[in-house]
């Protein structure tokens, strides 16, 4: 169960956090102080959630342009998780000056507890080390990861950890979005070709454009040579020409791929032996 | 290159009509739009390089409502239905999570579904039709003093993003340490002033202890793809040699994301580990009025075999000589063999410095 728990805010924690680990008291899966620190309001709150949330607490440093941007982003991510348990605190050294501070979180629309961090302590027991950073607790206030700035994906790669966190994600959906499946251009291989080159010999079937219909499915063909349903449809459009002795070959080459072949069934029936 | 030519205005007005739908309009109040190319077929005696199939085979009724070339009427669906209707492959495209607004509204932003001088029957050369809407862009890419000659080389922009649609921000077909090392993986590739680059591949299988924007695949965090003013292409500056004065605004990349004042801070307990007792030696090496040492005479940018990334030598003067940092950890600090100077040993558990 613990070796379990173990991996799994492991994780969460790589492999954008790893650099973080060798100066950080506190190691993902073990149990965070909780303390209650001022806030720029003039009150006090604590660093993590209730039991049961996840908590999410932003190191961030006034001025900073990553910063705005990350306070930005979160604000984001914390409308997307809205009315879920999830308990989102900004972090400010006692450095900073707290109107500037004030201004950087209302700019940015995120409406949380801001803690002030006196003499930069929880930073220094952290070993955060960056601004901005972003730190994640589970729901039994365990850190789970303190994931530095990304130019791009950050939103995504702190949702996806949070959510992972509630439970909503497997550890599968969470790789993914970590690190995003390639997104080639459609229509680079040949298979989508041909597909391309089957769609419009449908159509033109449709129009009773027998011969255009032929060679777009002779073009597929030549490009996915056992395609049952380019055979299909080069069958289709020469029993459509009467031309069945041909079709003949196409009918059984379809059949011999795929029995169910629509329109090489079709063909078929419109020449029968 | 010429908007509409005065042969094609009527059938390029009609296409325009047709396309005026409200999510292109949505579209465009989303982000500043070029004016309209013309999805008109090319006038007779323009040379035409790519010919879309239904077009070529006269086939003007498997879109039009007529199969009349000199009046084919309005297309008889949506434009992006229609080009699906055959183009199946793009569907998946739809499920992405990063799309593009341009084609979602409709393919002809891009695409002219007659015929073209461009590949893929692109309205224009791809690097112009992308910079008709994403002149941010072009102002970059042509101004910057550093150029990157992935705009200008291969498939351009679509090196690494895809107009499609993505699944990582910026439209961008992975993320961009993956593009990155997709060309900086090789030996012997220079920049534009003869400067060798690295072999990342080969740099990072050495060195496993990475920079944290390297280990979240994030190069842009540190670089501008685009151009950039700064040597590297880098976002902000970054002292280029080992000895520089202390300036915050020369670190300023560094600084975008490590804390400033671990270099203005004398003493502290909580801003570095690199500090006796109190001590801290990140100020007492680079914050310097004049010989400041720079964050590359210790650290390795990108990956090194040790903690921190610490180097194990930094080039040295004019002639390549490396100088050894000797560089030790120990269990409370570490220490540095003779080298810039005499072996000395830190430790951040030392009892602090009293106040004078």
């Amino acid at each position: 169960m613990r070796a379990a728990l173990a991996l799994r805010l492991a994780l969460l924690a790589l492999p954008l956090a790893a650099p973080l680990r060798a100066a950080r008291a506190e190691a993902p899966g073990e149990r965070l102080d909780n303390p209650e620190l001022p806030t720029l309001d003039g009150g006090r709150a604590r660093l993590l959630g209730a039991a049961g949330e996840v908590s999410v607490f932003v190191f961030a440093r006034p001025g900073q342009e990553h910063s705005a941007r990350t306070l930005r982003e979160m604000a984001g991510c914390k409308a997307d998780l809205a009315g879920k348990p999830v308990r989102f605190a900004v972090v400010v050294s006692s450095s900073a000056a707290p109107a500037e501070a004030r201004a950087a979180l209302a700019e940015a629309g995120l409406s949380v507890p801001a803690l002030v961090d006196a003499g930069d302590a929880l930073y220094g027991r952290l070993g955060v080390k960056l601004h901005p950073v972003v730190g994640l607790a589970d729901r039994e206030g365990r850190l789970a990861a303190l994931v530095p700035y990304q130019a791009v994906n950050y939103r995504e790669a702190v949702r996806a950890r949070i959510r992972f966190l509630l439970g909503e994600i497997d550890e599968g959906a969470l790789s993914r979005a970590l690190a995003p499946p390639r997104a080639d251009m459609p229509g680079a291989t040949a298979a989508s070709v041909a597909s391309r080159d089957l769609a419009l010999g449908r159509l033109q079937l449709e129009r009773g454009e027998g011969e255009k219909a032929l060679a777009s499915a002779r073009k597929a063909l030549s490009l996915a040579p056992d395609s049952a349903a380019a055979h299909g449809l080069a069958a289709r459009a020469l029993a459509s020409l009467r031309r069945c002795p041909e079709a003949a070959a196409d009918v059984a080459a379809a059949l011999g791929a795929d029995p169910a072949e629509a329109q090489a069934l079709a063909a078929k029936e419109a020449c029968p032996p | 290159m010429p908007l509409f030519r005065p042969g094609a205005r009527p059938l390029a007005l009609l296409a325009l009509l047709v396309l005026g739908s409200a999510r292109a309009a949505d579209a465009a109040a989303a982000k500043p739009k070029a004016q309209a190319l013309s999805v008109a077929p090319l006038p007779a005696g323009d040379k035409v390089a790519w010919s879309h199939a239904p077009y070529e085979a006269g086939d003007c009724s498997l879109c039009h409502q007529r199969n009349d070339p000199k009046s084919p009427g309005p297309i008889v669906k949506g434009v992006v239905e229609l080009c699906t209707s055959c183009h199946e492959e793009f569907a998946d495209v739809a499920g992405r999570k990063v799309k593009h607004p341009p084609t979602e509204a409709g393919c002809t932003n891009c695409h002219n579904p007659h015929n073209s001088r461009e590949r893929k029957l692109l309205l224009a050369e791809q690097t112009a039709l992308c910079f008709g809407c994403h002149a941010d862009v072009k102002l970059v890419a042509e101004k910057s003093r550093v150029k990157h000659a992935a705009l200008t080389t291969g498939s351009k922009c679509v090196n690494c993003h895809n107009p499609h649609g993505a699944n990582v921000e910026h439209l961008l077909v992975q993320l961009p340490f993956d593009l990155c090392i997709s060309c900086h993986s090789k030996d012997g590739v220079s920049d534009g002033r003869g400067a060798t680059l690295t072999n990342f591949k080969s740099w990072l299988e050495q060195n496993k202890v990475w920079h944290a924007p390297v280990e979240a695949k994030d190069c842009s965090a540190c670089h501008k793809p685009h151009g950039s003013d700064s040597f590297r292409l880098l976002v902000a500056e970054y002292p280029a040699k080992f000895y520089a004065p202390y300036d915050p605004a020369n670190y300023a990349l560094c600084f975008g994301c490590h804390n400033d004042r671990v270099v203005a801070e004398p003493t502290t307990t909580t801003l570095t580990n690199f500090r006796d007792g109190s001590r801290n030696l990140h100020f007492v090496h680079v914050n310097k009025a004049e010989r400041g040492r720079t964050c590359r005479a210790c650290h390795e940018v990108h990956a090194a075999k040790q903690e921190h990334q610490i180097r194990d030598g930094v080039p040295y003067g004019t002639r390549g000589w490396i100088l050894k940092l000797n560089y030790t950890k120990t269990a409370t600090g570490g220490s540095c063999a003779k080298t810039c100077h005499n072996a000395k040993t830190y430790s951040y558990k030392a009892a602090p410095e009293k106040k004078p």
